[in-house]
């Protein structure tokens, strides 16, 4: 898929400076020091047991107030987006 | 231990000092700065604050530790009813509609933020100059950068225009300026402060942390800030670093400091820089204290997985981003036209490269090869700070691996921009608690501790402290 569309940048372009970091990784042997560096990590990641209650929450009406001062557009009272139907 | 929050907060008490006065000083200062810190004053709000702390010392109610503490927000933090850019023209207009938590704690303690705090464009960048707000000029030389991406915050707390400030750390842009700037900067293990209300950038190793000239300020603040939260369901739960911590015996019996060989000897860090080190080193091992040298990854391979991943996580993040519900729009023939154009003018080079990296790791061919590479990568990263800390309790190591290069030099040449990052990088992976201490050698000295031990990372930076202080 063209650059241009999969970043939804016009003009969209790769950079030789961020192929060189491609690069390094492609050529990059993997580190065999021990069984430490050979198992999977996912610290970062959500556990299922932490996950949140699935339920709405009601936004405080202040909030909404700006939330809709922040649309870009607006006109006698509505959100204009641009038109969607089109290809 | 001093802290400049306890001073500040003696002299408010004893009404030797106003709140407003306070206020009104540090919204002058910012406001008639040369080194273009303040995105936007938070005047009428923070005098408002100041003139309900002053009531309350004149009715003898008793005040907080933090009340009426004046302090600086990077400008990715979300604050209310105030102005939100990202230092980005995208988000110029853009006003938050909620408080982040980390800062909603600190104003719930009484802290007053009087400014939103100029930084790289969604905090990428390892300069400041990759701003809509144009670049900020170093605190200790006006010529030089200040670091990024949290430059803004640095230099305000260096100057003294705010007591502290609250940067974000993704690949080392609060410990980075922090060095640049002399100022103690921590980025705290991943999780232990709630990043909700922080614009996103990498949000694997996205991290929100205290900037001051004190060591009990960071320690204050790091643990009024701290704690799980229902709206980060990657926070974890810490207990807090007790007063008087400063005050014990240290270093304790049999402590191990570990440095990485691969960083110093490394043929782009600075001779000076590499020299100094060598020598702390040693005047360490002097002291009685017990220094192994370690193996670990290049710094090459280390600046690489950061990228790949950060780019990854931020076209992700970033998507967001296209003038339909928020921030500015262009319209263009198709909606899809339009969401190019609008991208294309509102964001800067730096954050559309990025973006464009980040696409193509992600994308069929390349996710494989490269992005799973690279998570392979970090997993071993981590894996190896898991078997080194076996060995040491703490591993110190430069910040960066050459002086603040003058401003306009950096973002032309985007490599050289990424491989100054070599030594912050590989800590964020980890997700491990991380101190700039400002001291030692021109950029400051990492410490690095294994997770939720930010404890012996600050009681080591007061040892180092003193140690220089004696010589």
């Amino acid at each position: 898929m063209p650059l241009e569309l999969l970043a939804s940048i016009k003009g969209a372009r790769s950079s030789e400076d961020v192929a060189e970091l491609f690069s390094v990784i492609l050529k990059a042997v993997p580190d065999d020091g021990g069984e430490d560096t050979q198992r999977p990590v996912m610290e970062q990641a959500v556990t299922v047991e932490n996950l949140r209650n699935d339920e709405v929450r009601e936004c405080p009406s202040a909030q909404k107030e700006i939330i809709r001062a922040n649309f870009p557009e607006q006109k006698d009272g509505f959100l204009v987006v641009p038109k969607v139907i089109d290809d | 231990m001093e802290s400049e929050i306890g001073k500040i907060h003696e002299d408010l008490k004893s009404g030797s000092i106003s709140c407003k006065g306070l206020v009104t000083l540090k919204l002058k200062e910012l406001e008639e700065s040369p080194n273009n810190t303040a995105n936007y004053l938070l005047a009428e709000s923070a005098l408002e604050q100041a003139e309900r702390v002053d009531r309350k010392v004149q009715a003898g109610e008793e005040i907080g530790l933090l009340e009426g503490i004046p302090f600086g927000l990077k400008d990715v933090y979300l604050l209310q009813g105030s102005h939100a850019s990202g230092s980005s023209a995208f988000l110029k207009g853009y006003i938050a509609p909620y408080t982040a938590t980390a800062v909603q704690k600190l104003m719930e303690a009484g802290a007053i933020p009087v400014v939103k705090e100029n930084c790289d464009s969604f905090g990428h960048g390892s300069s400041n100059e990759n701003s809509a707000f144009g670049p900020v000029r170093n605190a200790l030389n006006e010529d030089l950068v200040p670091g990024g991406s949290s430059g803004g915050s640095a230099v305000n707390v260096a100057k003294g225009y705010t007591v502290f400030s609250i940067g974000g750390d993704t690949g080392g842009s609060i410990r980075q300026p922090a060095g640049f700037n002399k100022v103690y900067g921590l980025k705290p293990t991943y999780g232990r402060i709630s990043r909700y209300g922080l614009m996103a950038y990498a949000s694997s190793t996205d991290c929100v942390g205290p900037i001051s000239r004190s060591l009990e300020d960071i320690r204050i603040l790091l643990n009024t800030m701290s704690g799980r939260d229902d709206h980060d369901q990657t926070t974890i739960a810490s207990s807090p670093i007790p007063e008087g911590i400063f005050s014990e015996g240290f270093p304790e019996k049999g402590l191990k400091l570990g440095y990485y060989k691969s960083f110093i000897e490394n043929e782009h860090l600075d001779p000076e820089i590499s020299k100094n080190f060598l020598e702390l080193i040693i005047r360490l091992k002097k002291q009685g204290l017990r220094v192994k040298q370690l193996d670990f990854f290049d710094t090459d391979v280390l600046v690489s997985t950061y990228y790949v991943l950060a780019m990854a996580e931020t076209a992700s993040n970033l998507a967001r981003l296209d003038g339909m519900n928020y921030g500015e729009r262009m319209t263009a023939d198709t909606l899809k036209e339009g969401y190019a154009l609008t991208r294309s003018v509102h964001f800067t080079e730096e954050t559309k490269r990025r973006i464009v990296g980040g696409n193509q790791v992600l994308s069929h061919g390349h996710a494989e090869e490269i992005y799973l590479k690279a998570r392979s990568l970090r997993s071993q990263v981590t894996g190896a700070f898991n078997r080194d800390f076996k060995e040491v309790d703490l591993i110190i190591s430069p910040v960066s691996p050459g002086p603040p290069p003058k401003i306009g030099c950096s973002l032309d040449h985007p490599l050289e921009m990424y491989l100054s990052d070599a030594y912050t990088v590989g800590f964020s992976l980890g997700g491990l608690p991380t101190l700039t201490s400002p001291l030692g050698l021109e950029t400051g000295i990492q410490i690095t501790a294994p997770k939720n031990q930010e404890q012996t990372i600050l009681k080591f930076a007061k040892y180092l402290q003193e140690s220089f202080d004696g010589t």
